[in-house]
């Protein structure tokens, strides 16, 4: 009985002992407690407890202000760690907006590995302070920004015209009036919260007109269309979120949307983009990727070498810069776009919603770059990649004046089904696409593109070639089936068998890029003699055209 | 006027007198029988309270010996009382609804005072449970305490284990994230798959009772609040009572049956007893048990000469609550060396690689990978049907209430132990080197791998095993032990390899290191 | 009740219960028979007669550049798509051993909770899964295709373009 009493005496001691650690733990040992005592705030000590940001309608408890005691409602003036810090001046509000709403993390976990994410089984980890900007994109979705070479020009108009003399932006400018009551104008940097007034020029203009003194009188005069327009640009761009503007005209830039589809808008070969940014990293193969495995890592060694990290990937190489490639990870940590309750849209959001605006500018210029551009290059000579048939080129001279307008039109709007250039007009239940003033715009930019190259006319009907077709079968197999398959299916060169080209190429088109080829391509003239094959007389590029045209009965 | 009087008493005097002796009244009134100091007061003390009285006044010194029963049927119940406590307070906080059950956890975790503390003692005693009642019933059935007598209660025993994982399986789902959901998804599947065995046979549009068991569990054709707040019912009410119901037939039984079970020279075997534990009974007693009179077999003696036994008042009772806070030692100690696991929020697009259950399901689960029906249902039916047979097949008396049946009986269990780690170990080598009839015969019909599948072989090995065992020792003592111990091998090595051998695709990896990174 | 009076034994054995009473057994078989009722009556309980569940028929669009052999997994949705000269099918990637979602692969499918795996038809190759994965109901709708998860097709079946 003895024993008994005595392994009841021990256990019982040791479960005492237990609790003992077990509330130690629970009432001293939290790292907010210790936080929270080593800091003092104006009003002195702080009460230590748990706090915490509340807010059903975003669907947010952020425990975060716990260790962060600075960042919570109605604390002012805190000394202690440096984690107790108040939140840099922003727009909003932390008290309104939480925590995680913009940085990720788990708000409700009330330690730091687990509050910061970076644990097991937590799908959002925080965003790297690097990329703190991307956690804008949770909201403000839907900028409406221009591509790298707009966004150059609307700034260096801003420059140029010495609109920072009165305005600030970004803590620049609004200097005119050294010591006197401060800025003439308002500071531009956050205009997402206001917008702005669309008739800021006439104003302006008004109030020049009206001053009799300094600065109004002589600050201020007319400004030429152009640069009005770049302006207004650059206005644009600072609504909403202003720190992800460069990431997104760079993304833009590249012609990401040829492939990939952002809320709606794109191609539709890769993946798509919407919510990229939101991507559990347990989801993802960091094999190949150095460094830790959070998004911003695996989505920058995938910007290098889409590949080596996504097996199978028919992303190609893009040669990107690393600057490029922060911004690119930048934007697309940014892709986070959350339902929100309409009190919380921001106005990109609701002008993109309910008034069908676009998520990018929509000159001629941002779209080609932001869509065509990955596969026929920023200049539309093309793109090669390597592993990959090239694309063709598309603002070469010979090639603009050959194809009507029409023809562009009816190619960018009707694609080339089984190929990689999808249809891009929006029609039906696919809104994926482009509207047809757009396509206008985009074929507008390409001649511009081409030096200004208009289409050469002629007076022969659509078609007009009679030739033999068997012959022209045979000179097919000969000289073209090498780039353009043996049926026309494509290779090297782009596939001529394709229903849309058929039916919107005249045969002039056909003629004479056999017979002048393409310069700056491999499309050589077949009317020049040339040292490892014979020349083709007229009649016989007139056969081949009518053996192509015979895959049109099909 | 003239005060009342009671007595010589003022009323007023009286009422003082009432109030100052109300608390001992009131223990008088709950334990009638005084300070249990002396051997009637003892016996009164217990079988005047409700909940002692499920044991008797005296126990035997042999049942008190810490390897008779190693205290694991207590710490069993400890256990779950340690549940059932901490359960109740969970309960406060969880909220069994989809969008709120996770986040309910992740506050319980976090911002509840202890409710982490809480949450990992709830999981461990969970855990413990498990280990005790598996480990209790291997005791159970190695001393032969399952034989005539206590046939019955070995039956319950059984309902109790199985009773008990199901409220394991049920609690794993709560939390609704990832663990969780794959979880619902594989054992509703499980419950369907006898729709293996009725679409081979054409059966299921007329016949389809896996269809009904899945229904019945989830209730509704998606895993969601449905088979959520189904799943917390079960776990919060259907099973713990069935459970509290099953127990008190079982404690009650105990007693019913003759008590704890004991070799025939038990007495012999006892070293002479001390002064303490002698005599019994000391004072004469008041009141005769007429009662006694009408109760047949093995009667409880009264006031006759002392056996080998001491008061359970407390020598029984401070065995008892050694082991409970023993027990609660080992839950609150495991507590704080590691946290209830939580995973992300549940998914329905993309499962767990690997989607693993809790480890007592893992050699369940490596069964399931060979068939789901024969796995899930087959192979565990004929596994809970053997078992409860055993006491109706073996009927001999020769070693009960001794370790292994006495002389014989352990190098006997050593032989099967052989037998079940080596046939299970090499059947698994087989297939994780050469794979299955599938890798062989691609056109295979299912039926014949629902059939002929290495957990049917193994069943099949170890229950040809057993039958010669009979035949070998001309013993069903020795079939059943052979039998048993096979069982809980080859459950063990299954266990095992699902653990810790299985990852990704469940292909087989010597350790997660190897796993492919994710 | 119709009891014959039988000698009494003895105090500890009363008399024994007499052998037909008729009116306590048909007591006792009602009672049980009520219960029974009961219980068939609660075998219709387990599910609602109109499932709460979202409609498991869904329109989907094919990426233009979906080539043969590709495959196109709607977002959210357990589907498998493809599209090929004959036309285009949808195959569930639900497994049919316990439910996992199965993931596509340059082969076939992968089952990640058992390792089964399935052909590019969806035919069992190896692994635990009693039969082959089924086709689903594809039907044109205007340029966009209408799955209905619920509804499946002998395989091979393919809706034309």
């Amino acid at each position: 009985m003895n024993k008994n009493k005595h392994l009841l005496l021990w256990s019982s001691l040791g479960v005492f002992l237990l609790l003992f650690v077990a509330a130690g733990q629970e009432n001293f040992g939290k790292e907010w407690r210790g936080i929270q005592k080593a800091s003092r705030s104006t009003e002195g000590a702080l009460d230590v407890r748990l706090r915490q940001i509340v807010n059903p309608t975003l669907g947010i408890s952020d425990r975060c202000v716990s260790c962060h005691v600075g960042m919570a409602p109605g604390e002012t003036g805190m000394t202690g760690p440096a984690v107790t810090a108040a939140h840099k001046n922003v727009v909003h509000q932390t008290a309104d907006y939480g925590c995680t709403t913009c940085h990720g993390g788990q708000g409700r976990a009330t330690e730091k590995a687990d509050a910061h994410g970076a644990v097991h089984f937590w799908p959002q980890p925080m965003l790297p302070m690097k990329y703190s900007y991307a956690g804008c994109g949770t909201c403000h979705s839907s900028l409406n920004v221009p591509n790298i070479a707009g966004l150059e020009k609307s700034r260096s108009a801003f420059e140029r015209l010495d609109c920072y003399a009165c305005h600030r932006v970004e803590g620049r400018g609004g200097t005119i009036r050294p010591g006197g009551g401060g800025m003439e104008g308002p500071d531009l940097s956050n205009i997402g919260v206001r917008g702005y007034a669309a008739n800021w020029y006439d104003t302006h203009l008004q109030r020049h007109e009206q001053a009799s003194e300094l600065p109004w009188k002589n600050s201020f005069g007319a400004i030429n269309d152009a640069d009005r327009a770049a302006l207004s640009d650059y206005l644009a761009t600072r609504v909403g979120a202003s720190k992800l503007i460069e990431a997104k005209a760079q993304f833009n830039s590249l012609g990401c949307l040829g492939c990939h589809k952002v809320s709606g808008v794109g191609g539709d070969a890769a993946t798509d983009l919407s919510r990229a940014g939101e991507r559990d990293p347990g989801q993802l193969n960091f094999t190949h990727v150095p460094g830790a495995p959070i998004l911003s890592n695996w989505l920058g060694e995938h910007f290098r070498s889409p590949l080596g990290i996504v097996p199978g990937s028919q992303m190609p190489m893009m040669g990107l810069n690393e600057k490029q490639i922060d911004l690119l990870t930048m934007y697309v940590l940014s892709l986070r776009r959350r339902e929100l309750p309409g009190a919380f849209l921001p106005k990109d959001r609701v002008s993109v919603a309910r008034f069908g605006a676009r998520e990018f500018a929509t000159d001629g210029a941002t779209i080609f770059s932001a869509i065509c551009a990955g596969c026929h290059g920023a200049d539309g000579k093309g793109a090669r990649y390597p592993g990959i048939p090239p694309f063709p080129a598309i603002a070469g001279q010979d090639f603009l004046q050959l194809a009507s307008d029409e023809f562009i039109t009816e190619t960018i709007k009707q694609g080339r089904p089984g190929r990689k250039m999808p249809a891009w007009l929006s029609a039906g239940s696919t809104e994926a696409g482009l509207k047809p003033e757009e396509i206008q715009r985009v074929v507008a930019y390409l001649r511009q593109l081409g030096g200004n190259m208009a289409v050469i006319t002629d007076t022969n009907p659509k078609r007009w070639v009679k030739g033999d077709a068997a012959t022209g079968a045979r000179l097919f197999a000969a000289n073209c089936s090498g780039c353009h398959g043996q049926k026309g299916e494509g290779g090297e060169g782009p596939a001529l068998h394709n229903k849309i080209l058929l039916s919107s190429a005249n045969d002039r088109f056909f003629v004479e890029t056999i017979g002048k080829g393409r310069r700056g391509t491999a499309m050589k003239g077949f009317l020049d003699p040339s040292p490892v094959r014979r020349a083709l007389t007229q009649t016989e590029i007139e056969a081949i055209v009518t053996y192509i045209r015979s895959w049109e009965a099909k | 006027m003239k005060a009342p009087m009671i007595g010589e008493h003022s009323a007023l005097q009286v009422f003082r007198h009432n109030l100052l002796a109300a608390p001992r009244r009131l223990l008088d009134a709950m334990f009638r029988s005084g300070k249990p100091t002396t051997d009637r007061t003892r016996s009164t003390f217990v079988f005047g309270n409700v909940f002692l009285h499920l044991h008797s006044v005296r126990t035997h010194r042999w049942n008190l010996r810490w390897t008779t029963t190693m205290g694991l049927g207590i710490a069993t119940t400890a256990a779950f009382l340690i549940t059932l406590v901490t359960g109740v307070l969970l309960m406060f906080y969880y909220k069994p609804y989809p969008d709120a059950a996770y986040d309910s956890i992740k506050d319980i975790h976090f911002v509840v005072p202890t409710g982490r503390f809480i949450r990992n003692i709830h999981r461990w005693a969970a855990n413990v449970m498990v280990v005790a009642v598996i480990l209790h019933m291997a005791r159970t059935f190695y001393t032969a305490a399952y034989r005539r007598p206590r046939e019955f209660n070995w039956l319950i025993g059984m309902g109790l284990f199985v009773i008990t994982l199901g409220l394991s399986f049920t609690g794993y789902l709560l939390p609704w994230d990832q663990l969780a959901y794959w979880a619902i998804t594989i054992g509703a599947n499980i419950a369907q798959s006898p729709r293996e065995v009725t679409d081979a046979l054409n059966l299921t549009d007329s016949f389809d009772p896996g269809g009904f068991q899945k229904l019945l569990l989830l209730g509704s054709d998606i895993v969601g609040d449905e088979a959520l707040i189904r799943f917390y019912l079960l776990h919060v009410m259907v099973l713990p009572l069935a459970l509290v119901a099953l127990m008190a037939v079982h404690f009650w039984r105990i007693r019913k049956d003759g008590g704890m079970v004991r070799p025939v020279d038990a007495d012999a075997r006892l070293e002479p007893r001390s002064a303490e534990t002698y005599p019994v009974f000391t004072e004469a007693p008041k009141k005769t048990y007429q009662l006694a009179a009408i109760v047949k077999g093995k009667t409880p003696v009264v006031g006759r000469g002392p056996e080998n036994t001491v008061p359970s008042m407390p020598h029984l009772f401070y065995a008892e609550l050694a082991v409970l806070m023993l027990t609660t030692l080992i839950c609150i100690g495991l507590s704080l060396i590691s946290d209830a696991p939580l995973k992300e929020l549940a998914n329905p697009a993309v499962p767990e690689n690997p989607a693993k259950a809790p480890w007592y399901f893992l050699g369940l689960q490596e069964m399931v990978a060979f068939s789901a029906f024969m796995g899930g249902i087959g192979i565990p039916s004929v596994v809970i049907i053997g078992l409860g047979l055993i006491p109706f097949l073996d009927r001999e008396e020769q070693g009960t209430g001794e370790w292994f049946g006495g002389k014989g009986g352990w190098p006997l269990v050593k032989q099967a132990m052989i037998v079940g780690f080596g046939a299970s170990i090499l059947i698994e080598a087989f297939i994780i080197r050469f794979g299955w009839i599938r890798e062989w015969f691609p056109h295979v019909p299912q039926l014949v791998i629902t059939l002929i599948n290495p957990g049917t072989v193994l069943t099949l090995v170890y229950g040809l095993y057993s039958v010669w065992l009979v035949r070998r020792y001309n013993s069903t003592r020795a079939g059943a032990l052979g039998l048993f111990t096979v069982f809980l091998c080859g459950f063990i090595v299954l266990t095992i390899i699902g653990t810790y051998f299985r990852g990704p695709n469940w292909e087989f990896f010597w350790s997660p290191a190897d796993w492919p990174k994710h | 009740m119709t009891v014959k009076a039988g000698k009494p034994q003895s105090r500890l054995d009363p008399d024994p219960m007499p052998r037909r009473d008729f009116l306590g057994l048909s007591a006792l078989w009602t009672m049980a028979g009520a219960l029974l009722f009961s219980v068939f009556g609660m075998l219709k309980l387990p599910k609602a007669a109109v499932l709460s569940s979202p409609s498991k028929k869904f329109s989907v669009t094919l990426p233009d550049s979906l080539a043969a052999g590709e495959v196109f997994v709607p977002p959210g949705r357990a589907v498998a798509m493809f599209r090929d000269g004959e036309g285009v099918h949808a195959i569930s990637t639900v497994c049919t051993h316990l439910g996992c979602v199965v993931k596509p692969t340059t082969e076939g499918f992968e089952c990640p909770c058992h390792g089964s795996r399935f052909a590019m038809d969806g035919e069992v190759t190896r692994g635990p899964a009693p039969k082959a994965l089924a086709w689903l109901k594809v039907s044109n709708k205007g340029g966009a295709w209408v799955v209905d998860e619920d509804t499946k097709v002998p395989p091979g079946t393919k809706e034309k373009a």
